[in-house]
């Protein structure tokens, strides 16, 4: 009796072309509408837009923005010479993440610990607050790294002032250091004064950002995308009984738990083949490591779809009509999934909604799949979100089957 | 057959209730207030058409459902083959139950979904297969049977949807309105299949409000109104209950009658009863009794707009028991 459940909601699907689009195509083309935004956007390959005024235009000046032009992190917007307004302007636009003024009216760029205003005015947008931290850091390595006479000499003379007087011997010798280091740096030769050599980089979550961020988002779409054709599948409950299909099943040896069971089983192999899709369109489009994971993305899989037949199961045997069953689903769903992180990474969120996400099935689907393709763990650490996935699922069974009872006899 | 709450008592069995495959005893059923069953009595033999004949409300669809274990009685018993079908799976499998929408899988062909019926009632998938075949040459879809069911004809549709009913080769077979909506040309077709499948042996219950359909198909016809059945017995067994080998006599009065006219009249058998914008009511008896009650007319000053005489029929019949035309 399952096995014709099953069989009526397999053929049912593949006559039903708007359906079938549904259920497989749609989710994937969403999953690489977010991919293509997403893996350009790691933050890695993200030039920072600085719109930059220098109202002292001289050659300390000209030597720092032009550092910073031949900065691959940053991206000058607006053209060469613009005024403080226009870099206002342009950064209240959005045409510039930040902007940076070259004071007139400052201390000079070559001395430092001055009592006058800061050389230097960043111009930001608060939504964007981000980038004033990444500009700062670009200009101290350039000013260090390009104009290493400049921050160092500005140095001594601090050093001068308030610690030892140099000599005239050891003031020539610092001049013609000095006087080197500028060769050396306008001839491009690598300067130790940016400090580089105090970094090293090892990298312990996934293959790259761009991958990270693929692979988060082949999880997000598809867990949205499981919950609405889950419940679309089980609404067909409702239309049995609308149809008389049920009571022609019920007034027979037909048992609604047979049938609740037929499209469980129904409505998770459905799910497998759908999150398949969207992971192998994954693997062939972005390089996500789907081969060399299959067989904890497969238990990941099954479960999650354990997770959402059950829930939509309860929806459909909960409410009376299809109207009610897709207003009340649309609306959980979509609730369900911007806590859950299939809208905006968790990680984004206030710490309140991030408690909120662990309620959502999305959550633990999402926690299996970036511990599998992102942190690369080891099965142990999914245990919990399988077995949070499949309680999920087995009570929502549980519920739907209860209230099921009540189509079978009143 | 038997009858319960009969107005006249006499319409008994025509077929010992020893013979019947399913039995109704006493079935009272209420939704607050409202009682849908007042105690209904019924049986069905092997071989027979039930033809039960009400109009919308009568508890039709209550006492099918009660029937099918979907909803439980007050009081009173459903036996089918002498077992309690509530919450019994397996004696059902002897019922099959087709009803009024067409409930079938619209994308799935003919044969997909005579299969799947069969599965769904418990056969294995080549003894579904082997069915669904004999079926569909019987209903003359066998050249249809891989359509999607949304391509068929309406009448293809109906048969097909009777064709799911028996797919287990159930030994009752329930029927409700099974010919809404479908044009006369394939209403003929659908009564012929289910005269077919009476004459294999199985026992059909069928519901109805159409007058025509219980008279042309009904061995016996049972009259459910307001939950109770007034009278059951073949057409013939009815007629004469009712006319007593008379004629039907139907009086339009022109004018509203007056309560004591109304009394006067009621002593001669004959009740008005308001139909729209006109009195009329009909008389049972033979064609001198017309003269009887034309006599009380005239006393009572009562105009005569028309007197139609004709052969008894089912409505008369319908019309005996419930005061009414039954599409009223």
């Amino acid at each position: 009796m399952t096995r014709a459940v099953f069989r009526a909601m397999v053929l049912s699907l593949i006559r039903d072309r708007a359906a079938l689009a549904m259920t497989f195509v749609l989710p994937a083309l969403f999953f690489l509408i977010f991919a293509a935004i997403f893996s350009g956007a790691t933050g890695e390959q993200l030039r920072l837009k600085v719109a930059v005024a220098d109202e002292v235009g001289d050659e300390t000046t000209t030597r720092l923005v032009s550092a910073l032009e031949d900065d691959p992190a940053l991206l000058r917007v607006g053209g060469g010479e613009l005024a403080p307004e226009e870099v206002r302007r342009l950064v209240r636009k959005g045409t510039a993440d930040v902007g940076l003024i070259v004071r007139a009216d400052a201390e000079p760029l070559d001395s430092l610990g001055g009592f006058g205003p800061a050389p230097l005015l960043i111009v930001a947008d608060p939504v964007r607050g981000v980038a004033v931290p990444m500009l700062k850091g670009q200009v101290q390595k350039a000013y260090f790294s390009a104009l290493p006479d400049v921050a160092l000499g500005s140095v001594v003379a601090l050093v001068e002032d308030q610690f030892v007087e140099f000599d005239d011997d050891q003031s020539e010798d610092i001049a013609d250091g000095l006087a080197d280091l500028r060769r050396e740096a306008e001839e491009g030769a690598t300067s130790p004064w940016g400090f580089d050599d105090l970094f090293e980089r090892e990298d312990v979550a996934g293959q790259s950002a761009a991958m990270n961020h693929v692979a988060y988002y082949a999880g997000a779409v598809a867990v949205l995308f499981l919950l609405f054709s889950s419940v679309h599948g089980a609404i067909s409950v409702i239309e049995e009984k609308d149809s008389g299909i049920l009571d022609r099943t019920l007034a027979g040896p037909g048992r609604m738990s047979a049938i609740v069971n037929g499209k469980a089983l129904f409505l998770v192999v459905q799910g497998v083949v759908q999150i398949g899709v969207i992971f192998v369109i994954g693997w062939i489009v972005h390089d996500v490591d789907l081969p060399g994971h299959v067989p904890l993305w497969a238990v990941t899989t099954v479960a999650a779809s354990v997770a959402a037949a059950g829930i939509a199961l309860v929806v459909a045997l909960v409410c009376r009509t299809k109207r009610q069953a897709q207003t009340l689903a649309n609306v959980a769903i979509l609730i369900l999934s911007a806590l859950g992180g299939s809208m905006v990474p968790r990680f984004f969120m206030p710490p309140l909604l991030q408690k909120l996400g662990w309620l959502t099935p999305n959550t633990w689907a999402l926690e299996a799949y970036t511990a599998i393709f992102w942190r690369d763990e080891p099965a142990t650490s999914l245990l919990l979100p399988w077995a949070m996935l499949v309680v999920a699922g087995v009570v929502g069974l549980w519920i739907a089957q209860v209230a099921a009872r009540r189509l079978e006899i009143s | 057959m038997s009858a319960s709450d009969s107005d006249s008592g006499s319409a008994g069995p025509s077929s010992p209730a020893s013979q019947s495959v399913l039995e109704v005893r006493g079935a009272r059923r209420s939704f607050g207030e409202r009682e849908a069953l007042c105690g209904v009595d019924l049986d069905l033999v092997p071989g027979s058409i039930y033809g039960l004949l009400g109009p919308n409300g009568a508890g039709k669809t209550t006492l099918l459902r009660s029937i099918c274990g979907r909803l439980s009685l007050d009081s009173g018993t459903v036996r089918l083959s002498g077992e309690n079908p509530v919450g019994n799976p397996e004696v059902r499998r002897s019922l099959g139950f087709v009803p009024q929408e067409i409930a079938l899988y619209p994308d799935l062909t003919a044969r997909e979904n005579l299969e799947i019926f069969g599965g769904l009632t418990g056969l294995s998938r080549s003894e579904a297969r082997e069915t669904a075949g004999r079926l569909l040459t019987r209903i003359q879809l066998a050249q249809r049977a891989g359509d999607p069911v949304h391509t068929l004809s309406g009448g293809m549709k109906r048969r097909l949807n009777i064709a799911a009913g028996v797919v287990h080769r159930p030994s009752v077979l329930l029927l409700d309105e099974p010919t809404v909506g479908v044009d006369p040309s394939a209403r003929e077709g659908l009564h012929d299949l289910l005269r077919e499948l009476r004459n294999d042996g199985l026992a059909i219950l069928l519901t109805t409000h159409d007058l025509d359909q219980a008279a042309e198909l009904a061995d016996v016809i049972g009259v459910l109104i307001d939950g109770r059945i007034h009278a059951q017995g073949s057409l013939d067994e009815l007629l004469r209950q009712v006319f007593d080998g008379g004629k039907e006599v139907v009086v339009t009065l022109g004018e509203e009658p007056t309560a004591a006219a109304r009394s006067r009249l009621l002593e001669d058998g004959f009740e008005p009863t308001r139909l729209g914008d006109v009195w009329t009511g009909r008389l049972r008896g033979k064609l001198s009794d017309l003269s009887a009650i034309g006599g009380q007319l005239e006393e009572a000053g009562l105009a005569v707009a028309e007197v139609r005489v004709r052969e008894p029929s089912l409505r008369g019949v319908f019309f005996h028991f419930a005061g009414r035309d039954i599409d009223r």
